[in-house]
């Protein structure tokens, strides 16, 4: 696989398209997409509107279908919020900071009854972008900030619907649904 | 540097002064008109060591933002803003002496002061009656103070990232209370009088050091927020349990109360008649005992939704009063098909 110079997206909407071709390709390059998803310097004037906090819990917001070969969704981390240890059911998952941090802690699959492994934890910093896939294992991602809101960048190919949650004490494990945001999203 | 009205964009109530790096704010170049009209101000994101008095003259305000400043203090001269509902003042250097003392009477529905260095939460805060939303996170509290009972509107309470150890049962007589946060403190148990909180939907407790949770927490019906990691919440079946054995006293008591003797207030002194009142039926329903001081505690698991197991405080009448469905007290986990929780009531249970 040869690497390609990627040009820098300047804006969001550079950003969608450029991934809108790297993805008419069946093959995904991980470090590519990392790369150009970096490269694109958060401006909250270009995503502001579809960033929608909700009191209670962190919401996911639909940016795009991408032609049903990705999606890109913006998730808002209200102070505290985190989610479960979920999987990301056999797709690609990509996360970049927009505004704030986020800290990532990745566990082993449970292969027995009882608590489940550590196996690394990190924050994530502005613009910076995290990768994962089940054959990495799984991870928790919460807003660890008392003070200011999280705001992140999540691209999963292909798109998917279920995931599975587990209780880190025993390792079960739960199918949930993924819902949305409903919009709609006003303002430019 | 003086402030021009230019620097804070289109007239529609709204000015901006965030992020200028401002070491004073001198407001004389702004027209009387415009302060007037000003219903938010942000001022947070500079260098501002003090709020100046003239604050005041933006007799209109609704919120003001401070936040990102060196605030150390905050002046008299706020309190004259009748009309703020929202102040927020995030990331400064306040603490519970830094406020005017006639903060109290102030119309406040949202107050933030996450990020500060309170040590206590002051009497000030509790004076504000129309109070919806407190956001504390992130401060050095040891402590709730009983007087949040007074808050009698707040529906949102942040106490995040502090040092509390305890939860006053007091916080259960706030009516509307549904957000609740008391996640990275150092709380050890939980008061069943939270049962009370009807309008409870998320409740945040991870990163503590709860060992079990009262068995009154099944009750909070419109509960759907739940977040228990990062306790050392027993995992496997207590076999042991303290009990004392119980006195002549309470074995007379409870023999007159479980076998119905009959008694009259001519039969007793009055101490004793006190007594018989304050027999507690034992919890296991399938249990017709009741105690007076000496119960046994024990640690039910309850199986939540299917997705972990609680380890809820119960009180039993005895050490032989077990529920009906433990055939083997000595196994792991154990369930309890009457305080089961639909899956329906609790749909999100961040303990995994």
């Amino acid at each position: 696989m040869e690497h390609t110079e990627v040009a820098k997206p300047e804006t969001l909407d550079d950003l969608i398209k450029m991934l809108h071709e790297i993805f008419k390709s069946d093959n995904i390059n991980v470090e590519e997409v990392q790369t150009l998803m970096e490269s694109y310097e958060s401006k909250p004037q270009e995503w502001k509107k579809f960033a929608i906090f909700d009191q209670y819990r962190y919401t996911r917001n639909l940016v795009d279908e991408g032609n049903g070969k990705f999606n890109l969704i913006i998730l808002c981390w209200g102070e505290g919020h985190g989610s479960s240890i979920h999987d990301h059911t056999d797709s690609h998952c990509f996360m970049k900071m927009l505004q704030g941090q986020l800290k990532e802690t990745q566990f082993e699959w449970p292969k027995s009854q009882g608590d489940m492994v550590q196996k690394s934890q990190r924050i994530l910093l502005e613009n910076k972008v995290a990768y994962i896939n089940d054959s990495i294992g799984l991870h928790r991602v919460e807003n660890a900030s008392h003070t200011e809101g999280a705001v992140s960048l999540h691209l999963y190919s292909p798109p998917f619907q279920t995931c599975q949650t587990f209780d880190q004490r025993t390792g079960h494990k739960n199918t949930v649904q993924m819902t949305f945001w409903k919009g709609p999203y006003l303002g430019s | 540097m003086e402030i021009h009205e230019a620097a804070a964009g289109p007239g529609d109530g709204v000015l901006d002064f965030s992020h200028l790096n401002l070491n004073t704010l001198s407001v004389d170049s702004i027209r009387e008109e415009r302060k007037r009209d000003t219903k938010q101000l942000y001022l947070n994101h500079n260098r501002l060591a003090s709020l100046p008095s003239s604050i005041c003259f933006f007799s209109n305000l609704e919120l003001l933002d401070i936040s990102n400043n060196g605030l150390t203090a905050i002046c008299e001269d706020i309190v004259g803003l009748r009309k703020l509902k929202t102040l927020i003042a995030k990331n400064n250097r306040l603490d519970e002496f830094s406020l005017p003392k006639e903060f109290g009477s102030m119309q406040l529905e949202v107050l933030n002061f996450s990020g500060n260095r309170f040590e206590e939460i002051p009497l000030q805060f509790v004076k504000l009656q129309r109070l919806q939303s407190l956001s504390l996170g992130g401060n050095r509290l040891k402590s709730i103070p009983a007087e949040i009972e007074n808050l009698t509107s707040l529906e949102l309470l942040y106490l995040g990232g502090n040092l509390i150890t305890a939860i006053p049962p007091e916080l259960a007589n706030l009516p509307y209370l549904s957000y609740l946060v008391l996640c990275d403190n150092r709380i050890q148990s939980v008061p069943p009088q939270l049962t009370r909180l009807h309008s409870l939907r998320s409740l945040s407790l991870h990163n503590n050091l709860l060992t079990y949770l009262p068995r009154e927490i099944l009750s909070l019906v419109h509960l759907q927020e739940l977040s228990l990691r990062g306790n050392p919440l027993v995992v496997r079946f207590v076999k042991e349990m303290t009990y004392d054995p119980p006195s002549l006293l309470e074995l007379a008591g409870r023999t007159i109360k479980s076998r119905n003797i009959p008694y009259y207030p001519c039969d007793l002194p009055a101490h004793l008649l006190h007594y018989l009142d304050l027999a507690s039926k034992c919890p296991n329903p399938k249990c017709a005992g009741v105690y007076f001081d000496s119960c046994v505690r024990h640690i039910k698991f309850v199986d939540f939704c299917g997705k972990y197991r609680l380890p809820l405080m119960h009180y039993l009448c005895s050490p032989e009063c077990t529920s009906p469905c433990s055939s083997n007290p000595q196994s792991d986990a154990e369930s309890e098909d009457e305080s089961s929780v639909p899956a329906d009531r609790l749909q999100r249970v961040l303990l995994g």
